[in-house]
């Protein structure tokens, strides 16, 4: 506590919190709403493209009760993300994980690890400017790695034998068992309550016990979870504090 | 004209390399601006250049991870759309699922029947379409629910980094249970069980908790950059092997 209270000392020192929440934020918030909307506009270019060039037009009707079963499954945790990972991401990295995508499973880990490498806390702005920082570079990154598999293209796929081909299913179960432990190792009271919630929850949500609740299977289990821990954690927070 | 030569034509990769622009542009201007303001924080060049480092080796992991979902991406709606989607919004969880749901609403099971080009079209309009609710709310609430935290915290810094904190394990504990608990389908109906996918969850776990003791205990600096994809490898590999 006192090592924190000294960070929290010697950081309030020499920060220039006028600059960080007048002229940063406020480019950045400007660059961000462009570069969102923009983007968000300009991911229809292929759409149309193929509606002017090639004449292929969605069939409208069957387009509609694709929407609707889209709709129904990832309405709910597309506004529930952006609220469960403000806390995590800072406002700017916000901008970048809801553009680039890949959030929980590439934006999330490379901030909290940029943070921890830089000795610096999450919900401060540093860490919120080394979130950024990591970001930055797991988007570069990710894009890279991409644009070269997909040169190299069904290439890769049909040289990789059948097991290997397989066994690519299991990366993501590993990658969160992993971050998981990686985020409760400085507070494993909280981890082991949390996983111990989260696994009897989604049993419950699985089973198909909450299916009254429209969509509950896609957007409940992360925002009850998220919600709970964060409940917990500002608990235990009023108790040592 | 064949629908998979269309899908992957130059025109098709020109038109999905410029929404791939933006978010390149929008990351390098972001963390070139992050970069200039470090000082006015009091953030040290040897803390930036940490960050950076422990940025770029940990996403060597998740990139894998990425690169296999479009590689089957690849097959079923082509390279440029692949390549696209997984580098902007949506999300590995997302995209093949969105797809499925656009193809099967014109009678096309994706990577079962043969690819139609009007398939193909509500594929691509269901993954665009349906995934914009992320990136236009989340862009729309950035800087206000910055607001909403000062006011809720009362700038309590201690406080913020708790909600943070618990934040991140919210979302990790969620994700695990959601791929360690499985349903096998029955004549009834379907009951939880545990399969592969709930092992290399849990190795994941075992695998970072083991080398991150191991990396404090040796006193080894590059584990914290590397446990992760050290855990992420080996808890494939040894899956495979069982």
């Amino acid at each position: 506590m006192s090592k924190l209270n000294q960070n929290q000392a010697g950081a309030s020192a020499n920060v220039d919190t006028d600059f960080y929440h007048g002229t940063y934020m406020s480019q950045m918030n400007r660059i961000g709403k462009i570069t969102g909307y923009g983007g968000a506009a300009l991911s229809f270019m292929p759409l149309i493209y193929l509606w002017i060039s090639q004449g292929l037009s969605p069939d409208w009707p069957a387009f509609a009760t694709a929407m609707l079963t889209c709709v129904s499954t990832f309405l709910v945790v597309q506004i529930v993300e952006p609220i469960s990972y403000f806390p995590v991401l800072g406002p700017v990295g916000t901008y970048i994980a809801f553009l680039s995508g890949n959030i929980s499973n590439m934006r999330v880990p490379c901030a909290t690890v940029a943070q921890k490498a830089a000795g610096v806390e999450a919900g401060t702005p540093q860490g919120s400017l080394i979130a950024t920082l990591g970001m930055a570079v797991s988007v570069i990154f990710n894009v890279t790695v991409l644009t070269i598999g997909a040169i190299l293209g069904v290439g890769i796929l049909s040289a990789l034998p059948p097991e290997v081909r397989v066994s690519l299913n299991y990366l993501l179960p590993a990658l969160f068992g992993a971050l998981l432990v990686q985020s409760s190792m400085k507070d494993p009271k909280q981890g082991l309550v949390m996983t111990g919630f989260a696994l009897a929850f989604y049993s419950v949500l699985k089973l198909g016990w909450l299916d009254f609740i429209p969509g509950a299977r896609n957007w409940m289990g992360i925002l009850l979870t998220v919600f709970i821990s964060i409940m917990l954690g500002i608990k235990r927070h009023k108790q040592t504090a | 004209m064949d629908v998979m030569k269309l899908a992957n034509s130059i025109p098709m990769w020109i038109a999905c390399a410029i929404p791939v622009a933006v978010v390149v542009f929008q990351s390098v201007f972001f963390g070139l601006k992050a970069h200039r303001a470090k000082d006015k924080l009091g953030i040290s060049d040897q803390q930036e250049k940490a960050a950076i480092k422990s940025a770029a080796i940990t996403a060597i992991g998740p990139s894998i991870v990425i690169l296999a979902s479009m590689l089957s991406l690849l097959v079923t709606v082509g390279g440029p759309i692949g390549w696209m989607r997984l580098s902007l919004i949506g999300a590995v969880m997302y995209e093949s699922t969105a797809a499925g749901i656009g193809t099967s609403s014109v009678g096309v099971t994706l990577g079962v029947d043969p690819m139609t080009a009007q398939a193909f079209t509500q594929g691509v309009w269901t993954m665009v379409v349906g995934s914009l609710v992320w990136v236009l709310f989340g862009t729309f609430s950035a800087d206000k629910m910055a607001k909403v935290q000062d006011k809720v915290t009362k700038g309590n810094r201690n406080l913020m980094i708790t909600i943070a904190g618990a934040a991140v394990i919210g979302v990790f504990a969620a994700m695990t249970a959601n791929n360690f608990i499985q349903l096998a389908k029955t004549a009834e109906g379907a009951n939880l069980t545990l399969n592969k996918y709930s092992l290399s969850a849990v190795l994941g776990g075992v695998l970072m908790w083991a080398s991150t003791l191991l990396g404090r205990k040796f006193n080894w600096d590059w584990m914290k950059d590397w446990s992760l994809t050290i855990s992420i490898l080996g808890a494939v590999v040894l899956c495979a092997l069982v």
